[in-house]
């Protein structure tokens, strides 16, 4: 097939927004960057652009990653209210017994098992709101307070220390000039990449779609709906890996913010509520873009009160966003 | 006679007390075209649904190419080469033609990606097939949710043919199809039948029947009661097949007096929308008037237009006054009331009490300075004895109340309100002898008292047992008015089965009449 050389931009775009659903979270993105880039007063020194790197990518590493899994459940047509708490538990586990430098075996193991553990409570979520065909919303919400009443058992106040060695690793860590998070980021991308253009991502965007066409067309749609969840599992124990180099110590309720932002930052991204439309690339524009509107926020010094109204408005927004449009586009 | 390729035998099918199914034995042959033919309820779904492993039967059993077998789901029924194209679509409108036609059954590169230029080089090959009768708009990334339903039928069909199944069922394939599309679809047929493929072709269409069928079997009560070769058939003898020879009932239609110097109380003027394909009628004052047919060919959009709950193009008068109904509320106010079909998601609160169901829609008028919850309570009495509801008490969930109580539940809040013209959607649906009887009571009362209904049932027993004069539905248009020496169950089916020898007849016997 011939193709024109000349770049169609207009083309382009409508293949972005059909296609990917990720035009308006692309253009959020820069814009959301170049306000923060503005307010920032130092931008232009020398190093200091690298430096908003690695310290923004740390911090939200840990939204991203919840928010990628969110976006992939959602795709899938279900919804998990339980990734915050895996992320508590993860970040619980890990400040209790990653203690020192010097066992290496032992600090290893216990990351697999947080691992492990994301997987198994992702497993549980998927059993229930797949195969069992419960309400995912009233089955998640409740396997979430099981999860943190773990996180709570094992951890009841902060504490707990990781050694310097390993998070300063997270923290500070520039490979091939960029930040080790956001390489963890293009990782993940490309990973996910790999399985969305094989047989596992055309069955997820038809089980979103319309599960029992795909059902009768014979996809599994019980399997894959449960292959989300324990996807979404994955992401957040990796999320809690993250969190916890990131701040040093744990704390109980560590990944209860996540939740919310992950449903935000995936909505954001342009991924549909009611399932089989997105992408995940935008899901990672999506958690960019709270980042940088907390940043805005901060760097605006408002007090906490404006900060949190803020915050909550941009959540309502994202989520109402999608709706108002249709209603507007109907009531013409 | 060919081999035999899969064969049913005494399937048996229930959803709760309903038996779709009581004795399905079809037999499909390899290099031969299987009509299967019944009208509502017969059980064609349900048996189509259970071959292709959808539906689980209760009791008997399939014999595929010599083995007994009992497909669980779809995927193990697809493998074994048995697939369908279906009346309510398999597709996935979110994804694109050639996603969904190679949807499970994708090609691969060697790596293992997903190889979408093979696959959309393929569906335009494919899309050859039917050439020249769609739109440029269906090509093989356009997105299904984008295409109208002829164009997402004929992806239904390109579906199904490209996993080069054996066996081949096609459900209604035809329905939204033109002619030309269809004489397309019936080559493709004829193709596969050569190749030694067995087809099921499962159709409302007499005439298309007896274009492709070699052989008919007809469903009746989800019984096969016949097995004829078309060749040596008639539409005739099809058409007595599926009603029975226990047709010959007694009718007692309700009101009688014809001679008319009643008032029009309902005139439409070539209505249109998305599915009904211009309608025009008119009904007179305490008039009952049937609205017969298969399910799903505008009856009940018929209905909900004349509600102002669909929007349409054409003209639409209620008792003499032009009218266009913008929402239900518009409707109720010019006294008339449509009783939905579904109840437990259109018509009733389940979990609330019987006496706030019954005045849901008439509260207003017991609102002024306070609730006069007193009288409120008596009138909804009053009601209930007028249609011997069987309740524990007012306060009691409708939840509580069997199918057929709940049903009255619906029609008694209407009833509060004194409706001069009642739109009634199926409203007998699931309902038990006992309460029919008693609603055809109800309906005879109101009648007399000056109301004037339409009635659509999807059972043509009950529409011809009830009304004077029934107006059959297909494809969107009121195919013959009959009424008087014309209303015979034989003229019902075959109107209904869109039989145009002789709908055009009964079309003109019938203005004669009028």
């Amino acid at each position: 097939m011939p193709k024109s050389k000349k770049f169609n931009f207009s083309r382009w775009w409508t293949k972005l927004n059909v296609k990917y659903s990720i035009g308006l979270s692309l253009i959020l993105v820069v814009v959301t960057t170049v306000i923060y880039f503005v307010i920032q007063p130092n931008i232009l020194r020398p190093g200091q652009l690298n430096r908003l790197l690695t310290s923004n990518f740390r911090t939200w590493l840990p939204v991203i990653l919840v928010t990628i899994g969110q976006a992939i459940v959602l795709l899938g047509g279900g919804l998990d209210l339980s990734n915050g708490a895996i992320v508590s538990v993860g970040n619980v586990i890990l400040a209790l017994t990653v203690v020192s430098p010097d066992e290496p075996g032992k600090n290893l193991l216990m990351i697999l098992a947080v691992i492990g553990f994301g997987l198994f409570a992702g497993f549980v979520n998927g059993f229930f709101a797949a195969y069992l065909g419960l309400q995912p919303v009233i089955i998640t919400f409740a396997t979430s307070f099981v999860y943190s009443g773990f996180a709570l058992l094992l951890l009841p106040t902060p504490g707990g220390a990781i050694p310097r060695e390993y998070t300063s690793i997270y923290r500070n860590t520039n490979l091939i000039g960029f930040p080790i998070t956001l390489i963890v980021i293009a990782l993940v991308l490309l990973i996910w990449t790999f399985f969305r253009n094989r047989r596992y991502g055309r069955f997820l965007y038809a089980v979103g779609g319309d599960p029992s066409a795909a059902y009768t067309t014979g996809v599994p749609v019980t399997w894959m709906k449960i292959s989300t969840y324990i996807i979404s599992g994955l992401l957040a124990s990796l999320a809690a890996i993250a969190y916890s180099l990131l701040t040093g110590s744990g704390l109980s309720s560590s990944g209860d913010d996540m939740t919310l932002a992950s449903i935000t930052g995936a909505v954001l991204g342009g991924i549909s509520m009611s399932g089989g439309a997105g992408s995940v690339v935008g899901s990672v524009f999506g958690g960019i873009i709270l980042g940088n509107i907390r940043n805005i926020i901060s760097a605006l010094r408002l007090n906490s009160w404006w900060r949190t109204l803020v915050n909550a408005l941009v959540i309502v927004i994202a989520l109402a966003g999608p709706g108002l449009f249709n209603l507007i586009r109907r009531k013409k | 006679m060919k081999l035999i390729c899969l064969k049913t035998e005494h399937i048996k099918k229930r959803f709760g007390g309903v038996h779709a199914l009581r004795d399905g034995s079809i037999e499909i042959r390899s290099g031969k075209v299987l009509a299967l033919v019944g009208s509502n309820g017969s059980g064609k779904s349900t048996l189509t649904k259970i071959i292709t492993g959808v539906l689980s039967p209760d009791d008997g059993q399939i014999t595929y190419k010599g083995n007994q077998v009992q497909y669980s789901n779809p995927m193990a029924a697809q493998k074994a080469g048995i697939m369908a194209v279906y009346q309510e679509l398999s597709l996935v409108p979110s994804l694109t033609v050639a996603q969904n036609i190679w949807l499970a059954n994708e090609s691969f590169k060697k790596s293992g990606f997903v190889d979408d230029q093979d696959m959309i080089e393929k569906t335009q090959e494919l899309l050859k097939l039917f050439e020249g009768t769609f739109q440029s708009s269906l090509h093989p990334e356009a997105y299904v949710r984008s295409l109208p339903p002829d164009e997402r039928q004929i992806v239904e069909i390109l579906k199904a043919i490209n996993r080069d199944p054996d066996v081949l069922i096609l459900d209604e394939a035809t329905a939204s199809l033109d002619s030309e599309q269809v004489k397309r679809l019936f080559n493709l047929v004829r193709k596969l039948r050569d190749e030694g493929k067995g087809l099921v072709f499962v159709s409302h269409r007499m005439d298309e029947i007896f274009q492709i069928a070699d052989q008919a079997v007809v469903l009746r009560n989800g019984k096969t009661v016949g097995n004829v070769l078309i060749a040596e058939s008639s539409e005739r003898e099809i058409v007595y097949m599926m009603v029975g020879s226990e047709a010959e009932i007694v009718r007692e239609p309700l009101y009688h007096n014809r001679q008319d110097q009643r008032d029009l109380v309902l005139v439409t003027e070539n209505i249109k929308n998305e599915k009904l394909a211009g309608v025009s009628f008119s009904v007179k004052q305490s008039e009952l008037v049937g609205i017969g047919g298969l399910r799903g060919q505008g009856q009940s959009t018929l209905l909900h237009t004349l509600f102002g709950n669909d929007a349409y193009e054409g003209h639409i008068s209620i008792f003499g006054k032009s009218i266009d109904f913008k929402h239900p509320k518009d409707a109720m106010q010019e006294n008339v009331a449509l009783i939905p079909g579904d109840r437990a998601s259109e018509g009733l609160l389940l979990l609330r009490s019987i006496l706030e169901n019954l005045h849901l829609p008439n509260w207003k008028s017991y609102g002024r300075p306070l609730l006069k919850i007193k009288k409120a309570r008596n009138d909804a009495m009053k009601v209930s004895n007028q249609l011997n509801l069987v309740m524990a008490s007012l306060d009691s969930p409708v939840s509580s109340l069997s199918g057929g109580n709940a049903q009255k539940v619906v029609i008694g809040k209407w009833l509060l309100r004194n409706p001069k013209l009642l739109l009634l959607d199926d409203p007998t649906k699931g309902v038990d002898v006992g309460t029919k009887s008693e609603f055809y009571r109800l309906l005879n009362q109101l009648i007399e008292s000056g109301t004037t209904i339409l009635f659509y049932s999807s059972d043509d027993q009950e529409l011809l047992g009830l009304c004077p004069r029934i107006m059959v539905m297909h494809d969107g248009k009121i195919e013959a008015d009959l009424a008087g020496n014309m209303l015979t169950e034989a003229n019902l089916v075959a109107a209904s089965m869109g039989a145009s020898s002789n709908s055009q007849n009964l079309k003109e016997v019938n203005h004669a009449q009028v």
